[in-house]
């Protein structure tokens, strides 16, 4: 059994337009994955593709309209508050949004411990101190507001939150989008050492590839709520079987010379959550369609490498 | 550790920063501008001037405000000819001190604005932050309140108040905390929905911290200087409106009086001895101002996030 | 010939409370018509505020000082409010990051792009439709008819970046300025916005300054590179030469942070740059980075460091560059010399 299961999960929002009966906005449209225990899986997608709605459902702030989210083979619901804080936790994207601008460094890196009524005060402070060390903080900034920190001490002081409680699950939302590159890389340092010394669960949201090329063993790729393809990191970026994946790796640019600008054969725009495409999402885009996909949904399928694809690629694509 | 660069990453962070020099909290940035704010200055030293004349009252007048002294009934004031420093602001039409009765009505004055917006505070603060966490229903409720409250004129409620239960000072104060709480409820609802959407409130959630909790540590903290900005102009909004409705004879009444009540009482000398009304006027013209230009102070004071 | 835009030892000072703020120190620039400068550096580097700084939009109670400022030889230091209306958004025009905040939101589109144009050229609103529909159409606006009566909100992220980029074009400008032009948008519309701005220059022999902080979208698009740090140019030269063999250790730090699929190893540490940015308040006694250096010398901590030329059209302000391209990491002089 996997650590973290997605079964068939869907979320719907109503949506409200003036005094017009709401429509329904399908942000996640059935998601099957599953996240073994100590890997660091990876889920890309542009925006409107519902991965930031998965990961809420993953921290379980919000509930599935229908499927379930299980940890450990409970649902997520089925935990208590504090139990679940014990094995979930998150990292945003904006350091400077995911921090209490009234709280002191030690007062937001303690807080779980001090939700969940560990210790008093002394060893919690000796246990922010320890937990500073070890994401590279410097212990006198415990007394310091995040309004004095640069960016990349803010995060720092998110992941010491988070990880303070010695959590199972991390869903790291964009965990570097907003720093600058220097920075970046000193973050991606930081949650590659630490998902080896903590031994977590990392489930990694971004859309950037050359991000989860980096830290992530699988990837999932979505699009308009539904994965499109799954599999080992390097398998994916090697060899796209999904004409979406494709695109997706083929719009990186490199910081190389020589490669000049991506050619990309993508048609139209992103269609809108609430009116999805008939058949396979993707297939106004795509340059292979053809009637099946039009009509027919395709189903995720696939033993360790997974595409929802009528036609998938099969000849590896030379960038 | 293995990870030598990161050890590097952090120790360069150490130096970078000049570790000697203590980190200044916002508090201590605040007061710091604070120091620097002439608006802070004038409103600051002029409400503590009125606050502390009015707590002081007997040292700075020998009279009682409710000694009548018919035989030196409305005696004018030092600057005028016929003026003596016996009573320096002069006497009523009923001989009593005018300076006695400008302190001591300072007093009623003073303590009806802070009483209501002790109130009004309280009503807004809970209202507001409800409909902004809580959305919804909640909210619509708080919106529908606060609707029916603007449609009712205050002194007409005042009226109805006073003609059912009688006048009294906690009454006056009751009816003004609980009507002038619409601005308190805009403001604090405003501040709370912008603070639910950020990420520290939802990272409180997945810490498991309760409700409560996330109301008192993680809301209440970041809209106190909202507050304090707001229930600032409202109590310059509260004195003025006790006046007002002391004025129109539906609230302060003697043997207490307030700077309303001798207006009130002064309106049939306006013509000929104009220093009763502008006396107490001047008072309430200068207080009024002081409380607004602290309140705009504040707000600059403590508004911005960031940097000394 | 006279290049396009010419700015030589431009710097900008900003007065705070406690000094004076200089996010700028004698920057040169020059852009060639036809040719595609990017400047590139992380925040707080001054690289967007030099931008602004070309078309007269420096901050109100910024300072600004510079040898020369020239557009087609022609001077744009102290100008009068009436002839930089001539030449912003005529001459020069600019793109910003984000395109929601860039339209005002009140106006349909087509009434505010034809705004603009009416504004530096005398031509009849059904012209202005004209012009405005094949522009639209040029820069792939699909059924641009109806998207002229839509309000910003209407549209997607992608979409208003292509209306921006043709509001610039509207006037058929010699230069454009594109600050973090792609920084908003998703991967697949970043490339797509890319091609465009290519193709658009290709075509009119626009000059074009890219500010950006993705050295990626520099190597596919930018002719020469300008790396910027606390308000100083660090390095410079084409394209080529500057991310084929970064010489300064901060474009070669910036490099080496960066993740790149296939070449780096998953999991294995990047690269990064130690410190902080220090905050640009005093005059600078010593080299800018040094503090973040890990081949700094006695000599660097001396005196301020001069951008010096080298070989081919390289610029470089370090005493000790990096001489061996593509090998990094080798410090030349034991970081322990200073401290």
């Amino acid at each position: 059994m996997s650590l973290l299961e997605i079964t068939g999960a869907t979320r719907h929002y109503q949506v409200s337009a003036g005094l017009r009966r709401g429509r329904v906005l399908q942000a996640v449209r059935g998601i099957d994955l599953a996240v073994e225990e100590g890997e660091i899986l990876a889920i890309v997608g542009e925006s409107g593709c519902g991965k930031s709605t998965l990961a809420r459902l993953l921290l379980g702030i919000e509930e599935p309209s229908s499927g379930s989210i299980t940890v450990g083979g409970r649902p997520i619901g089925a935990y208590g508050r504090v139990e679940r804080a014990r094995l979930i936790q998150p990292i945003f994207q904006d350091p400077y949004s995911s921090l209490n601008p009234r709280m002191t460094v030690a007062g937001a890196i303690a807080a779980p411990l001090e939700v969940r009524g560990v210790g008093n005060g002394r060893s919690r402070l000796a246990a922010v101190h320890e937990i500073m060390d070890a994401v590279g903080l410097a212990r006198y900034l415990a007394g310091a507001y995040p309004s004095q920190l640069s960016g990349g001490q803010r995060q720092r002081v998110a992941i010491a939150r988070a990880l303070i409680g010695e959590p199972k699950i991390l869903i790291c939302d964009e965990p570097t989008s907003a720093l600058d590159v220097s920075v970046q890389s000193q973050i991606l340092n930081l949650l590659a050492r630490l998902h080896r010394s903590f031994r977590l669960t990392i489930v990694l949201i971004s859309h950037n590839l050359a991000v989860v090329g980096h830290l992530a063993d699988r990837v999932a790729v979505m699009y308009l709520g539904k994965v499109v393809e799954a599999g080992p990191t390097e398998a994916v970026f090697a060899e796209p079987r999904h004409p979406y994946t494709r695109e997706l790796m083929q719009a990186i640019l490199p910081p190389e010379l020589g490669r000049g600008l991506p050619e990309l054969r993508l048609k139209g725009e992103f269609p809108s959550p609430l009116a999805p495409p008939t058949g396979c999402a993707f297939h106004p885009r795509c340059i292979r369609a053809g009637d099946a996909c039009r009509e027919a949904v395709p189903e995720l399928a696939g033993s360790e490498r997974l595409v929802a694809c009528h036609y998938p690629l099969r000849e590896p694509v030379h960038a | 550790m293995a990870d030598t660069s990161l050890i590097d990453g952090a120790s360069a962070s150490i130096s970078a920063a000049p570790a000697a020099k203590p980190m200044p909290t916002p508090g201590q940035i605040a007061l710091r501008r604070m120091a620097r704010h002439p608006g802070f200055w004038f409103g600051g030293i002029v409400l503590g001037v009125f606050v502390l004349a009015a707590i002081a009252a007997p040292l700075l007048t020998p009279y009682d405000p409710g000694t009548q002294d018919l035989a030196r009934r409305l005696a004018a004031p030092v600057w005028n000819s016929a003026g003596s420093w016996q009573h320096p602001l002069g006497t009523d039409h009923l001989g009593r001190d005018y300076l006695a009765l400008l302190l001591y009505g300072a007093r009623i004055s003073l303590f009806v604005g802070f009483a209501t917006v002790l109130i009004s505070g309280l009503i807004g603060t809970v209202l507001g932050v409800a409909a902004g966490y809580w959305g919804g229903r909640v909210d619509l409720f708080v919106n529908f309140l606060l609707t029916v409250r603007l449609t009712l004129p205050v002194v007409l409620v005042a009226l109805v108040a006073v003609a059912v239960l009688g006048q009294s000072l906690p009454l006056l104060v009751l009816v003004i905390g609980g009507l002038l709480w619409d601005r308190l409820v805009i403001v604090t609802r405003t501040a709370t929905q912008q603070l639910v959407g950020r990420e520290f409130v939802t990272a409180a959630r997945a810490i498991g911290s309760s409700t409560p909790r996330i109301l008192m540590r993680e809301i209440l903290p970041n809209i106190t200087s909202a507050l304090i900005v707001v229930g600032t102009l409202e109590l310059a909004r509260a004195i003025l409106m006790e006046a007002t409705l002391t004025f129109l004879g539906l609230g302060i009444q003697p043997p207490l009086t307030s700077w309303g009540l001798m207006i009130s009482e002064a309106k049939s000398q306006f013509l000929f001895r104009p220093w009763l009304i502008a006396i107490p006027g001047t008072a309430l013209i200068l207080l009024i101002l002081a409380i607004n230009i602290l309140g705009d102070a504040l707000r600059d004071v403590l508004s911005p996030e960031g940097r000394a | 010939m006279t290049p396009l835009l010419e700015i030589r030892s431009l710097s900008l000072e900003i007065p705070v409370n406690d000094g004076l703020l200089r996010p700028i120190r004698s920057v040169d620039l020059t852009v060639e018509r036809g040719e595609t400068v990017a400047i590139v550096g992380e925040s707080g580097c001054g690289k967007s505020l030099t931008s602004l700084a070309v078309m007269g939009l420096q901050p109100q109670n910024a300072r600004l000082s510079a040898e020369r400022l020239a557009f087609q030889g022609e001077s744009l230091l102290g100008l009068d409010r009436r002839r930089w209306q001539a030449i912003r958004g005529k001459r020069i025009a600019m793109i910003f990051q984000d395109p929601m905040t860039a339209f005002d939101p009140c106006y349909r589109m087509g009434d505010q792009m034809a705004e603009i144009l009416r504004q530096h050229r005398p031509v009849s609103r059904a012209e202005a439709r004209e012009r405005i529909v094949a522009l639209l159409r040029r820069v792939g606006v699909p059924a641009p008819e109806d998207r002229l009566d839509q309000f910003p909100h209407q549209l997607s992220g992608g979409l208003r970046q292509r209306m921006m980029i043709a509001t610039a074009l509207l006037c058929e400008p010699e230069l454009i300025i594109a600050d973090e032009p792609t920084t908003a948008l998703d991967v697949t519309i970043q490339a797509q916005i890319l091609r465009l701005l290519a193709d658009v220059q290709q075509e009119t022999g626009v000059g074009l300054i890219l500010v950006t902080h993705d050295i990626g979208v520099v190597a596919g698009l930018a002719d020469r590179v300008v790396v910027m740090y606390g308000g100083e140019v660090v390095e410079s030269g084409t394209t080529d030469e500057v991310l084929g063999s970064p010489r300064h250790p901060y474009t070669a730090g910036l490099m080496r942070s960066i993740p790149v699929p296939g070449r780096t190893r998953r999991g294995q540490p990047l690269g990064h740059i130690p410190g902080l940015v220090p905050r640009p308040i005093a005059p600078l006694t010593a080299c800018g980075f040094l503090d973040r250096c890990e081949f700094r010398h006695e000599a660097c901590a001396a005196a301020p460091v001069p951008l010096r030329s080298g070989a081919g059209e390289r610029q470089l302000r370090c005493l000790l560059p990096i001489e061996t391209p593509r090998q990094p990491a080798e410090p030349l002089v034991a970081a322990t010399a200073i401290a």
